[in-house]
């Protein structure tokens, strides 16, 4: 091997080897020097979380950039954004920190935003949304644990018990125990009596198995529904009935619906009121008829008088007959 | 007690040696044709082994650690773990050792040879110091191909993590996914620490090499023996130094 060779090689293997440390260099510094194009957009959040510089800016899941610098901005985190020149994003479009892995790769989430919204100049500023990192999260699934824990152990010692009682199924459970032979019996019958029906034993069972009486039953409630039926024409004349009552047509109408009818029969019921009360008193010729003894002895001795007047006709004669009945009348 | 002399004096005349080839520095460019040569036998012709040897270093730690993580389902990292390790440790140290094994054990047998025929003598009868013509051209070419080699290391471990990746069932992770991961994880300055860290080794393993054949003294039968304590120390050097470097160039740059 001449030397000429020999040192074509050697320079040949070096420039190899400093070609792959420069493309290894270009592969993980995301090619910042060498491709700084496109233009850059500037998102302000309250908090970057784990965003570092070369981590995807994605829009709609599609990689349009990456991130070229993070900065404290004023009174807020600031993330440059480097945006490949062939694409556009909408001034209506926000953006989000999205967190790809559990180990903290993330990446900037830009929602589409509207078409007809004017595309962000170089240097713009972008509308940010703020989300909520894992830790805020993980506290509030802590809490959401310790609620959730203190519900189900309140559950759990009304089904379990704590008492002296025991809970729910601990009184299921002895109510079952103390019951067993009742149950059973109870069972059994249950048992036999589903057997007869089955069988076709009995009034319920012939009713479950004989087709005849469910005929019967059937023009049963058929007579039912005739009779129903009638029953509404006999509701229906009542009810004309009453609606002529309350008309005022008919006697029962004019004494219902008629006041002076009414206080005539008021004034009719005094009269008989006083008249009955004088009765009794003794008032008049009636109610001495009615009350006075002396009046019924008086009577009864004249038909006695007249008796024997009648006798004594029998013995002299109408003529005697008249004079003694005159006698005795006078 | 003898031992204990034997390793003083060894990094005593390690050391010499050190400053002497530096102060030859001036004259590297006098020698450009030696320079060439080491370069062409340190850098060209360790380039194949280097190669498959990095493959499959990468290959198996993508298989163990994908063997591993797949209890947690945390394949999509394999990138991320493989890339880090080559960078950082195992490509470094792969090339450190094989260019003991293979440049440095050359090196001490050919300086030893030289010193049991008498040759270094006979250079420095004629004044020419042999740290000068011997040691400083391969000074030169190991500091030179160095990085060269390790680059070579990463990459071809990346690739041969990412082809596991692929074709094997319990990781199924598309190279894609797997360079993601990487890219997330290895920055540019680790590939530097790596390179520094490579840089040192083999300068390390090139100066004792060429120490211990230096100070061969007796017949064949010390040649053997002086290849063999090369070989040896510069592998123990190497983990030791390893760990030290690794700290320094950890507090260095956080």
């Amino acid at each position: 091997m001449n030397n000429s060779q020999q040192t074509a090689r050697v320079g040949l293997f070096f420039l190899l080897g400093l070609a792959l440390i420069y493309v290894t260099y270009e592969t993980l510094s995301g090619g910042k020097t060498f491709s700084r194009s496109g233009y850059t957009v500037v998102a302000g959040f309250p908090n970057l979380q784990d965003l570092k510089p070369t981590d995807d800016v994605r829009m709609a899941g599609v990689r349009i950039g990456s991130v070229y610098v993070t900065r404290l901005g004023k009174g807020r985190a600031e993330a440059v954004l480097q945006i490949d020149p062939q694409y556009t994003i909408p001034s209506d479009a926000s953006a989000t920190i999205v967190m790809a892995g559990i180990i903290g790769t993330d990446y900037i989430s830009i929602d589409l935003g509207t078409t007809q919204a004017p595309a962000l100049k170089d240097g713009a500023e972008i509308k940010t949304k703020i989300t909520p990192d894992i830790a805020s999260i993980m506290t509030q699934m802590a809490e959401l644990g310790h609620k959730l824990d203190s519900a189900l152990s309140s559950i759990s010692n009304a089904v379990n018990g704590s008492g002296p009682d025991g809970g729910v199924f601990q009184k299921f459970n002895r109510l079952l125990s103390e019951n067993q032979t009742k149950i059973d019996a109870s069972m059994t019958n249950l048992q036999e009596i589903t057997g007869k029906i089955n069988r076709g034993e009995g009034t319920l069972g012939k009713l479950v198995n004989d087709s005849k009486l469910h005929d019967d039953l059937l023009a049963a409630v058929g007579d039912f529904k005739a009779t129903a039926s009638e029953a509404k024409n006999v509701m229906a004349s009542a009810q004309t009935v009453l609606d002529q009552v309350k008309a005022g047509q008919g006697a029962l109408g004019v004494l219902v619906y008629d006041k002076q009818a009414a206080e005539d029969l008021k004034f009719t019921l005094h009269d008989i009121r006083d008249f009955s009360d004088k009765i009794s008193k003794g008032q008049g010729t009636l109610g001495k008829l009615i009350n006075d003894d002396s009046l019924y002895f008086g009577l009864q001795g004249t038909l006695k008088k007249a008796d024997r007047a009648m006798d004594g006709l029998n013995d002299s004669g109408p003529i005697s007959a008249v004079g003694s009945l005159s006698k005795s009348l006078f | 007690m003898n031992s204990i002399r034997s390793v003083l004096e060894g990094v005593g005349s390690t050391l010499i040696l050190f400053m002497r080839s530096i102060s030859h520095v001036g004259t590297l460019s006098r020698q450009k044709s030696r320079f060439i040569e080491q370069c062409y036998v340190i850098g060209y012709t360790t380039l194949p082994i280097v190669g498959i040897l990095s493959f499959f270093v990468g290959s198996v730690l993508a298989l163990q650690s994908g063997y591993s993580m797949q209890d947690f389902g945390t394949q999509q990292f394999i990138g991320a773990l493989v890339g880090l390790s080559m960078v950082r440790e195992l490509g470094p140290m792969m090339v450190a050792i094989l260019l003991a094994g293979r440049v440095g054990s050359a090196i001490t047998a050919e300086l030893a040879s030289m010193k049991v025929n008498q040759e270094v003598d006979a250079l420095v009868t004629m004044n020419i110091p042999p740290a000068k013509i011997l040691v400083l051209p391969r000074l030169a070419a190991v500091l030179m191909m160095m990085p060269v080699l390790t680059v070579i290391s990463n990459l071809v471990g990346w690739f041969g993590g990412a082809l596991v990746c692929k074709y094997t069932g319990f990781i199924s992770v598309e190279p894609q996914q797997y360079f993601q991961a990487l890219r997330h994880v290895v920055k540019f300055k680790d590939v530097i620490d790596g390179i520094c860290k490579a840089e040192i080794f083999g300068f390390i393993v090139v100066l004792v090499c060429s120490s211990i054949g230096l100070s061969t003294r007796g017949g064949p039968r010390e040649i053997g023996a002086a290849v063999t304590k090369a070989v040896v120390s510069s592998l123990v050097l190497i983990l030791v130094l390893d760990y030290f470097v690794t700290k320094l160039l950890l507090a260095i740059l956080s």
